[in-house]
């Protein structure tokens, strides 16, 4: 290798062919947008997109949040926690520590209902703050889309206080805002909620357009109003949001027909992933054969009926093996795999406003509204009249009522103990239940990524 | 250009030297005359090889185009030799022009010739660090996926096998971990100049068999197509990948056609696999007692109605051992490959064909099956200016499983559990009071998967030390997974029918196309060689994903007809498109053989980052001294005849984040409401973030003593990761739980590397060689700000390497309640994480490596290789079931708390319905009394083979051989497998297979 060369100018050329080819190509780094994605500034130039960002909101509340009579929902999940689902699992799997009342903050399901709930919330308020820009919509658009996305807000803010205590309200889809948000009282947390809803109210139609029941309308609002001044104890407003329901929504007289989609006593129930779905309640709830491996109804639900409740006979499945029986939620019928035409999952509807009406006029002392609209429930489950008298009896009938009418559904018999302070006289009888365990504990992740959501709940 | 780098003048004048020494005598009595010819290596021509004349100290050395020329008489004999070939004696006789074709000799590893990407290298010259396994080490393993054959031969490079079941993945960490993602420590795979994905196409969700994770994309290449594997590892090897390069590159090369005479070749073996290793396991009698002691302890006489092991529902003196009889079965491989090759100085060319099937240990009928077709031409004018080279490959691998692995039934059913069949031969449901495992054997996993390779390099060289050279690939792949899921996985009572029944589909295509342009030049200075390279690179990738399912068939008969389901369902159906353009170069500068200089530098634009931060730079430094060329050397240190110190320190980076991260995305999540497609966001983004980068240093040092019968070779890395990309965790608070961006925190991996091959003995019939690796890695996280405010906080430690666990420390069973204890690092009374898990274990490897020896003794060959790890893991106690349950346990519980004042390991049992107990149980999985030792020695491959002697078979080289892998483990280890080091996987299996291979 002794002869030595010199670079020639045509050889130069040539080494910067690849230098030439390497800038000629740097444009060809622009992707396009995949098929599967569209971004946030696309959706919120169309009224179609934004419908179907808001109708996430409810498939989600529906099949994965909250709401969901899916196992990861309230109805199974609190049903467990309080006295309405026993759990008869061998395999020590999944739910048993919500029975047991045994959670720790590292719970896995407890930390999937947080950062479940708050991405809703996240994807509302997007949607708030997506469509106010005038140039894509119409007012009546914008009014719409902001009073669905206001009323989930709300919504599932209520639920996050009810279970978890204090806790941030969230407002914005800013993260640098959101990452350090401390928890607010809870009775600032119910003024968010009740500013939300009556915002949400005026916004929102009188009627659902598909005839459905399937998108909140203004009285959805007001009936969760009325359930936040119930919560609330204000006693005069929750009367008259849970009198605006009643006097404007229909009635189901006859219990067999309760749950199903067409029940005039629906005021917002789910529309399913596909017409025929079952309901996840369905689904997770009713018990194909002998003996049930999961879940069966509590001893303490199928005592609390009384002699004839119609209720017990149509709203409660029962299954033997030939020498044992065990009970089941059954207001939904078709369960796992079944072909379902006739149920959607209900998530207001009016028995309980006139529970709330009732509750709310016995605390205000007009007791024979409260005995009518408590009679109202008693006579439809062909029971006869309530023999309470005193405000304290009648506080204890409708609480019973509640338990019998509104079991297995959405949590209520758990928040109802919970707000009216009976918890531990009710669930003492459970070995795992402590006084502490009336609130799940804050995700420890949280805590730790945010210690401004400090303090730990007690107990935890 | 590359026969360039395989000179070694001063190596081959050293054997010149030798032989002359040997033979003093002189032949003079013959006429002279001048034979010349030109040298190949059956690849071109080869510079630099010594031409002796055999007992004279005449001699010559061939040039660039492998000519040489050297004046000898008639009965002389011609004594050709070049470091890392076999050499070669010819004799004279009339001969003027002696053609001779060298043969690599696989033995002299010092003077292999490297494959190092966008150019070679010779072992001697390197300056980087590049660990290689060649064809002799792959072709002796049984195995089935390229990185098996890697395991426990590479210093530097740590291979974890997922599972046992065919076709599952393993993890590949070349020097550590640099990620704190889980994700991002992939290396860069590159066969023969084509990017390979190292994402696989493989849903997890389908995939459940093989331990939830996706299937290895690695599959699609057959170890035996495979002429090498070299792993690039420091800054100076892997710096020219630029952006792709900070885990680290393995380079696959395939086989190539040889050239001349042409020859075929027929392999085929057999061979069974079984699972070695078994847990010990409580038996009926330990189980029932177990039980009763349980609810005796929770104060519970009467058992439940559905304790039907305990209550008198299943007979109380009926034994299986589940592991016998749902993973005991025998599996069965079955290889045969078949191949021609030869052609001429200017072409060679190469066709073979493979196919493999195997197995499982579970009942039932499964295989894996795997055919590759490999197609290789090379062909170059006659004066040598051009050249083209084609190589294609075609892998079909397809697999058909059961949908789960049975592995933790085989753990935890109780052993008095109900026969699997009963008298009819049907599943046994034992009145609906057995959940018949075999039962989920009705669900299967089917894969098939093809492979397409292409590629050519166009070679031209206009004048001397001037190359252009095109690298031109293309790669696609499509998969199709199904898992089923019939409704007689269910009990009949349940009265399903097949509208229960459902079929999910993965679809996947990927493809992807390379051009790399590239220019070369070669410089003489003085006694110095300057060489320039300047390349760029464009390469598109374009992948289409479809996941959906279908349910509610007519009939189980149709379930794999997605047409015939009554309900469709797609989950997801995406698009994701890459683009990457760089430009790379290299200087290379080689004074006198002595003095190397390595310069390589990258510059690369991604799309996978905001147009803010596409672009990026990368570089390295490599050099080297071979101080054995120095002429003290020979006089101070005779016995050392090489010696070489090289160092390296530069830049390279990571982009594995997945595309689209930088922008702000709604999609369809599958879900509808009142008929409508719903679209939802899919995360916070930042269009901020850019790459991760990994500053690497190296210093090594090698040498060869007694004329290479002892080399060494030891390194030392610092590898520094930094701007981490990372989902960084983010409340819930925020809707989403991370957000895509650079983190500045630091990761650190240091290590040394060990590497010893040793000839021991040496004679005409006898060799023995032993190559050894260690590796001594050691990992740390050096920074990470506002660590204790992230989740992580749970995770890492400053200081510590990523690879911990953070534990509650086991303080024992208290004497007096039985209940497992732990300490209350912050004194609160309660045992609460984060403030108590504060005690750290490493559960990264210590030490890893490989202990081979290679023995010839006439036509016998025996080769073995341990495989050596030294660690610390979770052990079945972190994940066992809560002992007094319906579940089995292993024997290692039996040490359980009874009564007050015992001293025991294990707290007392409960049927569950002690609260306190089943807190404690629950905190023990992360305690430091779940970690124990992990270490294992195993013989991680034996061959041995005969040739059978040529009396026998003429003309034909007939070679019969048995292998074996994981024949034993040595381990302290309390679960399933050390390596898999999980508890609901199948270990690898034990594998023995015979074989015969003819060579005609």
């Amino acid at each position: 290798m002794k002869n030595s060369y010199i670079i020639k100018r045509q050889e130069k050329i040539i080494f910067f062919l690849p230098i030439l080819l390497f800038l000629f190509s740097c444009d060809g780094l622009e992707v396009d947008t995949p098929k599967h994605l569209l971004t946030g500034e696309t959706v919120f130039t169309d009224s179609k997109t934004v419908e179907a960002a808001i109708i996430s909101l409810y498939a989600n509340l529906r099949d994965n949040v909250l709401l969901t009579g899916s196992v990861r929902g309230m109805s199974n999940l609190m049903g467990y926690y309080a006295d309405e689902l026993e759990y008869v699992s061998p395999y020590g799997l999944g739910d048993e520590n919500f029975y047991k009342n045994n959670l720790s903050a590292n719970d896995g399901t407890v930390l999937e209902i947080w950062n479940g709930a708050y991405n809703q919330i996240y994807a509302a308020n997007a949607i708030v703050e997506g469509v106010q820009n005038a140039e894509y919509f119409t007012e009546e658009e914008r009014d719409l889309y902001t009073g669905e996305a206001l009323f989930v807000r709300s919504l599932v803010h209520f639920y996050l206080l009810n279970l978890f205590g204090d806790i941030p309200y969230i407002t914005t889809t800013n993260y640098v805002v959101n990452k350090s948000v401390s928890r607010s009282p809870a009775n600032e947390v119910y003024d968010h909620i009740i500013t939300d809803l009556l915002q949400a109210r005026d916004l929102l139609p009188l009627t659902d357009s598909t005839g459905e029941h399937v998108r909140p309308t203004k009285y959805v609002a007001s009936a969760l109003l009325a359930r936040a001044y119930l919560y609330t104890k204000q006693w005069t407003l929750a009367q008259q949001f849970a009198t605006e329901v009643i006097e404007n929504n229909g009635w189901e007289p006859n219990v067999e027909n309760v749950f199903i989609k067409s029940s005039p006593s629906t005021l917002w129930q789910f529309s399913p992933n596909r017409e025929g779905d079952p309901t996840h309640e369905g689904e997770i709830f009713v018990i194909p054969y002998a003996p049930p491996n999961e879940r069966v109804l509590s001893t303490q639900i199928i005592q609390a009926f009384e002699e004839g409740d119609l209720r017990k006979e149509n709203w409660v499945g029962e299954i033997s093996d030939g020498t044992q029986s065990w009970y089941f939620p059954y207001k939904y019928k078709i369960g796992i795999g079944g072909n379902n035409p006739q149920e959607y999952s209900i998530v207001f509807r009016m028995a309980e406003q006139y529970l709330i009406r009732a509750e709310a006029t016995t605390m205000l002392g007009d007791m024979e509204t409260a005995k009518a609209d408590l009679n109202k429930i008693r006579s439809r489950a062909d029971l006869g009249n309530t023999t309470a008298v005193s405000q304290g009896e009648m506080l204890e009938a409708i609480l019973h009522e509640r338990m019998t009418e509104l079991f297995s559904e959405h949590g209520h018999r758990f928040f109802d103990l919970k707000r009216t302070g009976n918890l531990d006289s009710a669930l003492s009888f459970k070995p795992g239940w402590e006084s502490n365990d009336r609130l799940l504990p804050i995700p420890e992740r949280e805590i730790l990524l945010n210690p401004n959501l400090q303090p730990q709940n007690e107990g935890y | 250009m590359k026969n360039y780098y395989r000179r070694s003048y001063a190596l081959a004048l050293t054997f010149a030297l030798f032989l002359t020494y040997y033979s003093p005598t002189f032949s003079q009595n013959q006429p002279q005359k001048t034979i010349s010819g030109i040298i190949t290596d059956g690849d071109g021509p080869l510079g630099g090889v010594n031409v002796l004349v055999k007992n004279s100290a005449r001699g010559s050395i061939s040039d660039l185009e492998g000519r040489y020329s050297v004046t000898a008489a008639a009965n002389d004999t011609l004594v050709f030799t070049y470091v890392g070939y076999k050499l070669q004696e010819v004799a004279v006789g009339s001969n003027n022009i002696m053609n001779v074709v060298m043969e690599v000799d696989a033995q002299a590893l010092d003077a292999v010739v490297i494959n190092a990407g966008y150019y070679k290298v010779s072992d001697r010259e390197k300056t980087g660090s590049i660990a290689r396994i060649t064809a002799a080490q792959i072709e002796n393993q049984p195995v089935s996926n390229p990185l098996a054959a890697m395991q426990g031969r590479m210093a530097g490079v740590n291979i974890v096998q997922n599972t046992g079941v065919p076709g599952g993945g393993f993890s590949v960490r070349i020097r550590g971990r640099n990620s704190i993602r889980a994700d991002g420590s992939e290396p860069l795979y590159i066969v023969d100049g084509v990017p390979y994905p190292s994402q696989s196409l493989g849903d997890s969700r389908v995939s459940t068999v093989l331990g939830y994770v996706p299937q290895s994309p690695l599959n699609g290449i057959n170890p035996n197509d495979i002429e090498s594997i070299e792993v690039l590892k420091d800054a100076d090897a892997t710096a020219i990948y630029g952006s792709r390069g900070a885990n680290g590159v393995v380079l696959i090369t395939t086989k190539k056609g040889k050239g001349g005479k042409t020859t075929f070749e027929i392999g085929s073996s057999t061979g069974v696999g079984k699972i070695k290793h078994r847990m010990e396991l409580l038996n009926t009698q330990q189980y029932l007692s177990m039980r009763r002691e349980a609810f005796a302890n929770d104060g519970i006489t009467e058992y439940p109605s559905f304790d039907y092991d305990i209550n008198g529902t299943w007979d109380q003196n009926r034994y299986t051992d589940w592991q016998d009889e749902l993973l005991g079965g025998t599996a069965y491989y079955n290889n045969a490959h078949a191949s021609v090759q030869g052609g001429n100085e200017q072409t060679r060319f190469l066709v073979k064909g493979s196919y493999g099937e195997q197995s499982t240990v579970l009942p039932g009928d499964y295989k894996y099956k795997k055919s590759s077709i490999l197609l290789n031409l090379n062909h170059s004018t006659a004066d040598d200016k051009f050249s083209i080279q084609i190589s294609g490959n075609y892998v079909v691998d397809k697999n058909n499983l059961p949908a789960t692995n049975l592995v933790r039934e085989a753990l935890t059913l109780p052993p008095n559990a109900p026969a699997l069949y009963n008298e009819n031969g049907e599943l046994n449901w034992e009145d609906n009071t057995f959940d018949n495992p075999l039962a989920a054997l009705n669900a299967k996993y089917k894969s098939n998967a093809n492979y397409l390779r292409a590629n050519t390099v166009l070679s031209y060289t206009p004048f001397k030390g001037f190359g252009l050279k095109a690298n031109l690939g293309y790669f696609a792949t499509s998969l199709e997974e199904t898992r089923t899921a019939p409704h007689t996985i269910y009990k009949p009572s349940f009265g399903l029918d097949s509208s229960y029944s459902i079929l999910t589909i993965n679809n996947g295509d990927l493809s992807s196309w390379i051009i790399e342009p590239q220019a070369t030049y070669t410089l003489g200075l003085g006694k110095g060689v300057l060489d320039i390279l300047v390349g760029t690179t464009l390469q598109n990738d374009n992948a289409d994903q479809l996941f959906q399912s279908a349910r509610d068939f007519p009939s189980n008969t149709v379930i794999y007809n997605a047409a015939a389901a009554a309900i469709h369902t797609i989950e997801s159906d995406t698009e994701e498109m890459y683009r990457y353009r760089a430009l790379f170069g290299r200087i290379n500068f080689n004074w006198d053989k002595k003095y190397i200089v390595n310069l390589t530098a990258r510059r690369d634009g991604s799309s996978r980052f905001g147009a803010e931060n596409r672009f990026a730079n990368f570089g390295a430094v490599g050099a080297a001294y071979i101080f054995s060329e120095e002429p003290f050397m020979a006089k101070v240190f005779p016995f050392i005849n090489f010696g070489k110190l090289r160092a390296s320190y530069g830049t390279t980076g990571n982009d594995q984040i997945g595309n689209y991260g930088y922008l702000n995305t709604y999609t369809t999540n599958g879900l509808s409401y009142q008929g409508n497609q719903t679209l939802s966001p899919v995360q916070l983004y930042n269009p901020d973030f850019g790459w991760e980068t990994n500053r690497k240093l190296e210093a090594a040092i090698e040498l060869g003593i007694l004329n290479d019968r002892i080399m060494l070779s030891t390194s030392y890395y610092r590898n520094r990761s930094s701007s981490q990309l990372v989902g960084i965790p983010l409340p819930g608070t925020t809707g989403f739980t991370s957000i895509q961006s650079n983190l500045d925190a630091t990761v650190q991996n240091t290590g040394l590397e060990f590497e010893l091959n040793t000839v021991n003995l040496k004679t005409d019939s006898f060799t023995w060689n032993t190559s050894i690796n260690l590796t001594i890695p050691k990992n740390k996280l050096l920074s990470f700000p506002q660590l204790e405010n992230s989740t992580y906080a749970n995770q890492y430690v400053v200081g510590q390497p990523l690879d911990i666990q953070l534990l509650y420390q086991s303080t024992g069973v208290d004497p007096q309640t039985g209940v497992y204890t732990f300490l209350d690092v912050d004194g609160d009374g309660i045992i609460s994480n984060p403030n108590d898990r504060k005690a750290i274990r490493d559960v990264g490897p210590k030490f890893y490596g490989g202990l081979s020896n290679s023995i010839t003794y006439k036509m016998f060959q025996l080769d073995f290789l341990f495989q050596l790890v030294k660690q610390e893991a979770r052990n079945y106690l972190s994940d066992t079931p809560f002992p007094g349950i319906m579940r089995n346990q292993p024997t290692a519980i039996l040490d359980q708390w009874q009564n007050p004042g015992d001293d025991a390991s294990i707290q007392l049992f409960s049927a569950g319905y002690n609260n306190g107990a089943y807190l404690a149980y629950i905190n023990s999985y992360n305690a430091t009394g779940a970690i124990g030792d992990a270490s294992f020695v195993r013989l991680k491959n034996i061959a041995l083979s005969y040739n059978l002697p040529s009396q026998i078979a003429t003309n034909v080289d007939c070679r019969i051989f048995l292998t074996g892998q994981n024949l034993f483990t040595i381990t302290k280890y309390l679960g399933p497998d050390p390596e898999t080091l999980s508890i609901g996987n199948l270990p690898p299996l034990s594998v023995l297979t015979m074989g015969v291979e003819f060579k005609i």
